[in-house]
């Protein structure tokens, strides 16, 4: 009985395991032979800002069952989409890293937390968390078609990487063991706590 | 409270444990690595590993929730992270505290006794007091940062590596289910208190 169940619970500690091991790429890195639109759809999870803030509000719509996506979805999508969209009028040169560490604090306290908000507040937070990662994943100097390609992939990216964390927090959190909850919680806290040292971290600079 | 079902240790934590060993199997080539996001990673995961006196009292953290049960068994370790990072920023913006190392040698002995003695406080005087330590552990991480790591995977590591201390000492924990158990937890707590005890009085150096 023991095995069946730890291997259900331990799928749970994956991610954990995933950070820790050697990773054969960095953020940015261009792979050649990946076509632009794989490399933009791989930025968001090169980029550690990006992924903790992907992950937070993830956490933040699946904690809650029945999983409700259709307004966060939308709101998700247009607004990343919009600061995409964005960053080709060259005007944009990124977001400061404390606005993104400040938006997932606030996101990694509401998963803390564990209290069911008004529906308002997490999509609020979805739509914000998405402009700003769109608008933190302008490319460089590249050919227009070049950069539409990766712009596109990012944001299929970001659609793909923020339903997945929603969809299987979801699965955690509809689970009648009490641990599961508290382990979103935990991993909220975590998140809110990664937030606070990179605020202290931009405020320095 | 008491009446809420605790988790089935058994596979907890065998996953708990799984999950610290891959943790600490790192690749070569990211090990010798200083900069860049897996160089930050690094540093930051092997900070909190780094000091006895931290690492006691972050698993006397875990020791002490398991003690107290549900729900304190998971809002310690809840607690401690967040309020350990705002100590930590305290650090990282150059804010001094007085004590510091006191503070941390005075966390291992005393979290340490309150499990040697299975001493069972209402729920916010525990969190009040592991809060109260997490500051100055949080604030010694903090002004240590090395200036070429990442920042972003410095702060994911420094945070992970100390939730996992507490989940080792919730692991640790879990023996209390069987008699046996909770003279392993109690002389576990006895042991940490004893070295709380050497880091005070300055026989060993942190």
């Amino acid at each position: 009985m023991n095995g069946p169940r730890f291997r259900h619970r331990g799928w749970l500690f994956s991610p954990l395991a995933g950070l820790a091991l050697p990773a054969p790429t960095q953020a940015h890195m261009t792979v050649q032979g990946m076509s632009s639109f794989m490399t933009g759809a791989l930025h968001p999870l090169m980029t550690p800002s990006h992924v903790i803030l992907l992950l937070a509000l993830g956490l933040a719509v699946g904690q809650h069952v029945p999983l409700r996506l259709g307004a966060p979805l939308k709101a998700f999508a247009s607004l990343s989409a919009l600061g995409l969209a964005l960053t080709t009028t060259g005007r944009i040169a990124g977001v400061h890293p404390g606005i993104l560490s400040g938006i997932a604090f606030a996101v990694g306290g509401v998963v803390a937390l564990g209290k069911k908000l008004p529906f308002v507040i997490p999509t609020i937070l979805l739509g914000t968390g998405a402009f700003a990662i769109g608008l933190d994943s302008g490319v460089e100097k590249a050919g227009a078609w070049t950069v539409f390609g990766t712009l596109s992939g990012t944001w299929v990216g970001l659609l793909v990487y923020l339903v997945n964390f929603a969809f299987y927090t979801s699965l955690a959190a509809a689970k009648k063991q009490q641990w599961l909850q508290i382990g979103i919680r935990v991993a909220g806290s975590w998140i809110l706590a990664i937030s606070v040292l990179m605020l202290a971290f931009a405020l320095r600079k | 409270m008491r009446s809420m079902k605790p988790p089935r240790p058994s596979s907890l934590a065998r996953a708990v444990v799984a999950t610290a060993v891959l943790l600490l199997l790192q690749g070569d080539a990211s090990a010798h690595s200083t900069t860049g996001n897996i160089g930050g990673f690094v540093s930051g995961f092997e900070h909190p590993l780094t000091g006895l006196d931290h690492i006691v009292a972050m698993i006397a953290v875990g020791l002490w929730g398991a003690y107290l049960r549900a729900p304190a068994m998971w809002l310690l370790p809840v607690v401690f992270p967040v309020v350990m990072a705002f100590g930590g920023a305290l650090g990282v913006l150059h804010v001094t505290l007085p004590a510091v190392e006191t503070c941390i040698a005075l966390s291992g002995l005393l979290l340490g006794l309150a499990v040697a003695f299975a001493v069972r406080p209402p729920l916010w005087v525990a969190a009040v007091i592991v809060g109260f330590f997490a500051i100055f552990h949080g604030h010694a991480h903090g002004t240590e940062l090395p200036n070429s790591a990442n920042a972003m995977t410095y702060a994911i590591g420094f945070v992970i590596a100390t939730g996992l201390l507490h989940l080792s000492g919730i692991a640790l924990g879990l023996l209390l289910r069987w008699p046996w158990g909770h003279v392993v937890v109690r002389l576990s707590g006895a042991a940490i208190a004893v070295i709380g005890c050497l880091f005070l009085t300055g026989t060993i150096k942190a």
